[in-house]
């Protein structure tokens, strides 16, 4: 059994910290710079307010701006967090009216200033500090000047508001991570409880037991359980046909062997030395006939057995099927039957094959033609086709079989209700299995006026060494 | 002929750093306070502090309010600690980054109203008061409150004049801060002045030299002393009267802090913690007329006790921003201008 590589149980719970922690520090640094953003909004009230306050008190008594300084403005900038306060006043012809810090305000600062109220961070004595600057215009008897005011303070109460508002945030995500992970916690559990369920069933499956699997599982593993499903009824069915092999192979392999048994049995009652010899005679045919048929069961398990083709190599059919077609010819069996040979494709015809293999399928479908049809008969092996595929067939115009018998035909011990020869029954069966190994099925039709027809298609392929056929 | 003597300069100060480092721990645990409080008056909480802490070199240097504002301002040499009445001065300072906070479990347990930012503590607790010769009472009926002075002063200016004295706001932080906090109080704080003004009131820089003239008879009537030093001065002079404002007391605060380039802050911070302290707040109380602000401090001087001699009228300067507003220079100017002005408002009345 393969060590299992990955838990889907961990991978979710990875997934799920990456995407936290992705997203938390994206949410993060967003919620930090969001509650300074917040806090500078609602502190920057402050400031206006006392600019305003002092921009209030701003008087042009004798032609000089003078101020005096209102302690409640200085009072709204100190804020609750009693902050340091910087106040800074210059008219526009460059005159300082107050000061109490020299503060770092820069000619592009005024010039903003001059446009609009502005506000903004700045680094005073070393401290980070929030400025506010604005242009006031003032009326005088004797002189319209405006005058700019900038105010300032630290930044402890900006500070404490963020970090404040940040721990919100912050312990705001936290308890939503928390939640996510016991939600997803929770949801991996019941998601995986048909899995649960569906190993729970397995498991306590007998060896033997292959009926279909009835449980109540989610759409997504339906398939999976049909799947499985189809498996079983697949080894069912794999099964059956073994056990009616073995059966049928018994039953086979018991009517010569019974045969044997009365016919010595009746040959040991006499002591007639001809009778004997006749016993022994019908003994060794029928031997004979036994070990050929245990020879074929043995050539039929071991092509359903064997592993995949890996001796497929391209071979001349038409040369193939001369060269038996003569070897029958010259056998005594063919001398009731008339066998011809029709190549009626662009020879030579190259497909991709065992040679052995073929050899069989050809042998078994002449020995089967030869059985199962009265002397006399003609039977044509021919090769039809184009350029991509052939049609191997072989034709008799014996008797044929009955229409429901066809299909069945290919199975083995299947005779098609004929009792009258000596065939094994596991010719076709053989050589069905052999097409079956060169990815064909073999299909068995009834021909007009009568007769059988036997045929394959087989794919042609390049012709070895390159050389066009 | 300069090289030699500079070559014996240097050996002079190497030998002495090498006796310095080598010698008691004295040398190391120098405390120099710059500080705007007599130290005869102040003298109970330093010697305690001095027996607690043998190995410190206490530098103790009184001097004017103004005078310690430009020392701690003086980055050359910096104080280790810095003590004034001038509130909006002190305030300043710290408002200029010039005080650094102190982390004590005295500092945090300080009342809030008499802090600011951790950093400076108002410490004492000080009426400001009238005080008045004798005599005057057998004249006059003697001000309980501040009209009362107004309608002395517009009645008997003839018997009053020259007569009277107050704080110099010019020479003093404090006399300074004192009227610009009763002109805040009340608009009519100026007819007082305008009225002073017009029985030639005499201008002093300290509630010392006040004293002092009232003792000496030059003075009959004295606005806006320190209680502190007046009520010392009374105990020893009993021609003095000493009169706490029945309708409005303000109450002055000396504040103390740890300089920022505070060459020894281990040691500056164990002073003010001490003056924070309960044990140096119940020498306050009870060996110094400074008045304690903590609640569990029992003595004589005692904000508490204060509280109930004196009814709930006592107004402290209030520690926040808007002291910084004082010493903004336009308008301490434009005060000095209008005290200037008020001052001669009324005429003289006819000889």
């Amino acid at each position: 059994m393969m060590p299992p590589r990955t838990s889907l149980k961990r991978r979710l719970t990875l997934w799920l910290v990456v995407i936290v922690a992705g997203l938390g520090t994206l949410l993060l640094i967003e919620a930090y710079t969001s509650a300074r953003k917040a806090a500078d909004r609602a502190m920057d009230g402050q400031l206006e307010a006392a600019s305003l306050t002092i921009a209030e008190s701003l008087q042009w008594p004798e032609g000089n701006p003078t101020l005096e300084m209102p302690a409640s403005a200085l009072q709204i900038l100190a804020t609750r967090w009693q902050e340091r306060v910087f106040y800074w006043l210059q008219a526009d012809n460059g005159t300082t009216i107050t000061q109490n810090a020299d503060l770092p305000i820069t000619a592009a600062m005024r010039a903003e200033a001059r446009q609009h109220p502005v506000y903004l961070d700045a680094i005073h004595d070393g401290q980070p500090i929030r400025l506010s600057g604005r242009e006031v215009d003032s009326a005088g008897w004797d002189t319209q000047e405006p005058v700019q005011l900038w105010v300032g303070h630290t930044r402890h109460g900006r500070d404490l508001l963020a970090r404040e508002l940040f721990r919100k945030s912050a312990t705001r995500f936290a308890a939503m991570v928390l939640i996510t992970a016991a939600l997803v916690g929770i949801a991996m559990h019941t998601m995986l409880a048909p899995l649960r369920r569906l190993r729970q069933a397995l498991r306590e499956r007998r060896a033997e037991e292959n009926s279909p699997l009835m449980l109540d599982v989610p759409r997504e593993m339906q398939e999976l359980v049909e799947t499985l499903n189809r498996l079983f009824a697949d080894q069912r069915h794999h099964r059956d046909a073994l056990l009616r092999f073995i059966a049928d192979a018994s039953h086979q392999l018991k009517t010569p062997l019974a045969g044997l048994q009365s016919t010595s049995e009746l040959a040991l009652t006499s002591n007639e030395p001809g009778v004997w010899h006749q016993a022994l005679v019908t003994v060794h045919d029928s031997a004979g006939r036994t070990s050929r048929l245990a020879g074929q069961m043995l050539s039929l398990t071991r092509l359903q057995h064997l592993g995949p083709l890996h001796e497929r190599q391209p071979l001349a059919l038409d040369r193939l099927m001369r060269e038996i077609t003569v070897d029958w010819a010259d056998r005594q069996d063919s001398r009731d039957h008339d066998l011809g040979l029709a190549i009626e494709a662009p020879a030579p015809v190259w497909v991709e094959g065992e040679s052995w293999a073929l050899r069989e399928l050809l042998n078994n479908l002449i020995d089967n033609a030869f059985r199962y049809t009265p002397p006399g008969s003609e039977i044509t092996l021919a090769l039809r086709g184009d350029d991509a595929w052939v049609t191997l067939a072989i034709e008799d115009d014996g008797p044929g079989v009955d229409a429901e018998s066809l299909d069945r035909l290919t199975r083995p011990f299947e005779r098609g209700h004929r009792q009258d020869t000596h065939g094994s029954g596991l010719g076709l069966a053989i050589a069905d299995s052999i097409a079956v190994r060169h990815g064909s099925r073999l299909q068995v039709s009834n021909r007009t006026p009568r007769g059988l027809r036997v045929c394959l298609r087989l794919p042609r392929c390049q012709p070895p060494g390159g050389s066009a056929g | 002929m300069t090289g030699r003597l500079h070559f014996g300069l240097g050996l002079l100060v190497s030998l002495c750093l090498g006796v310095g480092s080598s010698g008691a721990a004295r040398g190391d645990q120098r405390l120099v306070i710059e500080a705007a409080l007599d130290r005869q008056i102040v003298e109970p909480v330093l010697a305690a502090f001095a027996a607690e802490n043998p190995q410190i070199d206490l530098d103790y240097r009184d001097r004017s309010t103004l005078e310690v504002d430009r020392r701690a301002r003086d980055p050359e040499s910096p104080p280790d600690v810095v003590i004034s009445s001038a509130m909006p001065w002190q305030l300043a300072l710290s408002n200029d980054g010039m005080a650094q906070p102190l982390d004590a479990p005295e500092a945090d347990q300080w009342p809030a109203w008499a802090k600011w930012r951790n950093e400076v503590f108002g410490f004492t607790f000080e009426p400001v008061v009238m005080a008045y010769r004798l005599e005057l009472a057998s004249h006059m009926p003697p001000p309980e409150t501040h009209r009362d002075l107004l309608d002395l002063l517009t009645r008997y200016r003839q018997w009053l004049d020259g007569r009277v004295v107050s704080y110099s706001p010019r020479k003093s932080g404090v006399g300074y801060t004192l009227f610009q906090q009763d002109a805040r109080y009340t608009p009519r704080a100026w007819d007082l002045i305008a009225a002073m003004g017009a029985a030639n009131v005499d201008l002093e820089a300290t509630t010392q030299r006040m004293l002092e003239g009232l003792s000496d008879g030059r003075y009959w009537l004295g606005y806006n002393l320190l209680g502190s030093y007046a009520m010392v001065w009374a105990q020893t002079h009993p021609d003095i009267i000493v009169q706490v404002p029945n309708d409005y007391s303000l109450v002055m605060m000396r504040m103390a802090f740890v300089h920022r380039d505070a060459p020894h802050p281990e040691v500056a911070k164990r002073f003010v913690s001490f003056l924070l302290s309960q044990r140096g707040q119940h020498i306050l109380a009870g060996q110094t007329p400074l008045f304690s602000v903590r609640d569990d401090v029992i003595g004589p001087y005692t904000a508490q006790r204060l509280r109930d001699q004196v009814g709930d009228h006592l107004y402290p300067i209030p520690i926040n921003a808007t002291l910084l507003a004082f010493v903004d220079p336009l308008r301490r100017q434009s005060f000095l201008r209008r005290w200037d002005r008020e001052l001669q408002i009324l005429e003289p009345p006819e000889p």
